[in-house]
């Protein structure tokens, strides 16, 4: 199974005799495919995103799509959602080849596609959003509010999730919520193919527990689930079959019987490797860089501590226990009611915005590559823009500032390594080694970091942390914040634990394990 | 670790992708080429000196105008006051040459200093209060035509400030054989707003504020100091433009001419600058100008055109023009994962 198919001859047939085999599929009399993909290849420009991939989705299951960022996951998506059309290979629906124009049609012929950054519309009310397009209609034509109330909050406990206002704006609630009315929302438009791009990647512990319960319950309505995540533990707690991708080509599809994460890890890597993240020790310095005093904000209230020089500090919490906005209220993002803060000494002004921050030495990484990056323009110009001053003088020069940006490159180690490449065309974890890389060029003093791992695959991942090791060792502050408990285990010197916008515990990481760790929230 | 002597050829290779990247963005290049070339062979007077002089006196007074403008749509704003800025502007200074006697250049200095004002007044209120600009600066335009109106009172000035005059009238090198001044001050100002955009640390900011503000900010762009200063800017411009208007046609309106104020825009934007902001850039601006000015000329240049149906066939070409822009330009490339 390593070496990778390039025809696809005779797979459902190998397919059916391994289903009757296991008998996985107890429900379903024939074992036709409800989708097959045979030898699909799929290339941009220069670079080939796939070669020869065979993919196939039977009813009523769940099959996870896993591979490093780049191996050729979210190429294979969209193709399977109908957003690109040019590829070589056939697509075949209902034993029939499949002519998806457009994703409107792949979602007429029953194929619904859940991104990653949530279509929903966060101002208007739940209801809304969950009639989105085919609001029930009174015999006057027009909407007919009460029904849709009613039916949505039908809808949502029948879900598994009591208690919902479903008159209140959609912002207002976590965003696992906000993912579970965009899949009822996939399902109502009568989707039975339902593709998932990272659906757990934001969700806290327990929202990932009602996901799952709610992926079940659509399975036993006979839809097919098309899983994709880096997750490797909610793969192998949701996924029927696996299926890897290495370097656009499939490398195997093993039923869940078999798979174990050391054997994923392995096949996604293409080696095999000890553990997943090696841990850290290290005695910090004793000098305070940053001393937060009692801040309080509208998400937060009274938190305060300190970084010293040359320690990583993991704030961990769920989505919307605040750390998010502490990190950002320090970065002067985010309203401060009270408190103060204090970098090496200097007190920073009250109402304080980025710029100052920036000229006390914070550097600040979103969670969010869309919301930080410009997607269009090249790598360099990305890179130097908070230091453009410093790298180039009065004027900008683009030979410098190509200059700055090579260094900072190769230190992150994006490929390929090309600072004229727009930043649009890198996969995800090559995007944040940019977000990243931009704040090395003149190393910051304090390096703030909203999940740096979210939507990795694990060598990016180990990559990423190894980074901001290598500037804890040099002697900057490192503030993390993270709802992965392995990111801030992994990396963090002392563990803030958040929950509800108050900091719970401070403590010491002298290996605390994921369980205590889900304690101390 | 690559040698230098690698990276060299990488950059080098890239570069050339670039410049060929560039070459098929630039399909309004290629539009104002084919009309060129069609004016040339459909009329015997098109291709003239004079002509051609007369073509770039007709687009200077916008290109003064599209300069400003091409600050603001790159930021991803739009600033409707340019049109009432140029009335008002013109009016000031004649008044103060006129009715206050005052000596030049208090008068020019007062006029130009009006709309800057004005354009500052509209970027901090559109930037404090997080209002668009589009609504702003509406409301500033309908101000300043109402000061335009109310200051004169109604009259039409025929006697004009002299610096306002020198500028909208004087030929270098001599009348009718010569070049006229307003061109050079349009080039100039052109020019200058292309130094700034592409070589300074304010432009880049102007194009990243543009091309995602969020993100310009997280990167510690004041992008409401940005969003000032292009309006600032246009507002400036605005003025400026006005007094050439207002001395080439020796007399201070009462009325601004709002057709200005949509050739603006249409310029910049046939150009190739995107009114989302971010894409763009003087040089664009420049093409989109000599486009419209080709075929506003052009026409005039034909005889057996009915005069009535020019609006009408400027129209349709424009249409034409910009799907094409879209066509050649190629679509956004989609992200890889």
């Amino acid at each position: 199974m390593r070496t990778p198919e390039l025809s696809c001859s005779g797979v459902r047939g190998h397919a059916r005799d391994h289903v009757a085999a296991s008998g996985l599929i107890a429900n379903t009399m024939t074992y036709t495919p409800v989708l097959q993909l045979n030898g699909i290849s799929k290339s941009f420009q220069s670079t080939q995103a796939l070669k020869g991939v065979c993919f196939d989705l039977r009813p009523g299951e769940v099959h996870a799509l896993v591979g490093e960022n780049g191996a050729g996951k979210s190429t294979l998506m969209r193709i399977l959602a109908g957003i690109y059309q040019d590829y070589d290979g056939t697509y075949i629906l209902d034993g029939q080849p499949a002519d998806l124009r457009n994703p409107r049609v792949a979602l007429q012929h029953g194929i619904g596609m859940i991104h990653q950054e949530l279509s929903v519309i966060p101002e208007l009310s739940v209801a809304e959003n969950l009639f989105l397009g085919n609001q029930p209609k009174t015999s006057w034509g027009a909407v007919d509010w009460f029904k849709m109330r009613r039916l949505a909050s039908e809808e949502l406990s029948q879900a598994g999730f009591d208690g919902i206002d479903v008159r209140r704006p959609l912002s207002d609630f976590p965003l696992g919520i906000q993912q579970v009315v965009e899949m009822l929302r996939v399902v109502r438009s009568g989707a039975r193919i339902l593709i998932m791009d990272e659906p757990t990647s934001a969700l806290s512990p327990g929202e990932v527990e009602r996901l799952i319960e709610l992926i079940r319950s659509l399975k036993v309505q006979n839809r097919s689930i098309v899983f994709i995540s880096h997750f490797l533990e909610d793969v192998l707690r949701v996924a029927d079959r696996i299926t890897v991708l290495r370097d656009g080509r499939k490398v195997a599809t093993l039923d869940r019987k078999e798979a174990t994460a050391g054997k994923l890890i392995s096949l996604i890597l293409g080696r095999e490797i000890e553990s997943a993240l090696p841990a850290t020790a290290m005695a910090p310095h004793s000098d305070v860089l940053v001393d937060v005093d009692a801040i309080s904000a509208d998400s937060f209230q009274d938190v305060s501590f300190q970084i010293k020089r040359g320690e990583i500090i993991g704030m961990y919490g769920p989505v919307g226990a605040g750390h998010f906005d502490v990190a950002r209220a320090i970065f002067g993002l985010y309203r401060l009611n009270s408190g103060r803060i204090t970098v090496d000494e200097e007190l920073l002004p009250d109402g304080f915005e980025a710029p100052v921050a920036i000229r006390h030495g914070l550097a600040y990484a979103t969670e969010s590559r869309r919301q930080s990056m410009f997607l269009q323009n090249p790598i360099y110009q990305n890179i130097t823009l908070p230091h453009l001053r410093r790298i180039t003088g009065v004027l900008p020069c683009r030979s410098r500032e190509i200059e700055a940006a090579v260094g900072v490159i190769e230190q992150v180690n994006v490929q390929p390594p090309n600072p004229m490449n727009v930043v649009g065309n890198l996969s995800g974890g090559n995007q944040q080694k940019v977000a990243i890389a931009r704040w090395l060029t003149f190393p910051p003093r304090v390096f703030i970091v909203s999940e740096p791992t979210r939507g990795m695959d694990v060598g990016a991942k180990n990559e990423v942390l190894g980074i901001l090791r290598n500037l804890r060792n040099q002697g900057v502050g490192i503030l993390v914040a993270s709802s992965e408990p392995e990111t801030v285990l992994a990396i963090a010197d002392r563990v803030f634990a958040f929950s509800r916008g108050t900091m719970t515990k401070a403590q010491v990481n002298d290996g605390i394990t994921k369980d205590t760790l889900m304690r101390l929230i | 670790m690559k040698s230098i002597q690698e990276k060299k050829i990488v950059l080098l290779r890239n570069f050339n992708g670039d410049t060929l990247r560039k070459l098929t963005t630039l399909a309004p290049l290629w539009t104002l080429l084919i009309l060129i070339g069609f004016f040339s062979t459909m009329s015997d007077s098109f291709l003239t000196r004079p002509n051609f002089n007369n073509l770039l006196v007709q687009v200077s007074t916008n290109g003064i105008l599209a300069a400003g403008m091409t600050f603001v749509l790159l930021t991803g704003q739009i600033d409707l006051s340019v049109a009432a800025l140029m009335a008002l502007a013109g009016m000031i200074s004649t008044q103060l040459f006129v009715d206050f006697g005052m000596v030049e250049p208090i008068p020019t200095i007062a006029g130009l200093l009006i709309g800057l004002l004005l354009g500052f007044v509209s970027g901090v209120i559109s930037a404090r209060f997080r209002i668009q600009s589009f609504m702003v600066t509406l409301a500033v335009a309908l101000i300043a035509e109402g000061l335009t109106l109310w200051s004169s009172g109604g009259h039409t000035y025929f006697e004009i400030a002299p610096v306002a005059d020198f500028l909208g009238s004087t030929w270098v090198g001599g009348r009718g054989t010569g070049v006229r001044l307003m061109i050079f001050v349009s080039s100039a100002t052109l020019l200058l707003a292309h130094i700034v955009l592409r070589y300074t640390h304010f432009g880049r900011h102007i194009y990243m504020t543009g091309a995602n503000p969020t993100a310009a900010r997280l990167a510690g762009v004041n992008t409401r100091l940005v969003l000032i200063a292009a309006l600032t800017i246009c507002g400036f411009t605005s003025a400026l433009a006005g007094m050439l208007n207002t001395g080439r046609l020796g007399t201070a309106l009462t009325n601004p001419e709002n057709s200005f104020l949509i050739d603006a825009i249409a310029v910049v934007v046939l150009g190739g600058t995107s009114l989302m902001g971010g894409r763009g850039g003087i040089p664009q601006t420049i093409v989109g100008l000599l486009i419209y000015g080709t075929l506003r000329n052009g026409l005039d240049n034909i005889p057996t055109i009915d005069p009535l149906a020019k609006e009408f066939i400027t129209g349709m070409v424009l249409l034409v023009a910009l799907v094409a822009n879209v066509i050649m330009g190629g679509r956004e490339r989609h992200e890889r994962g």
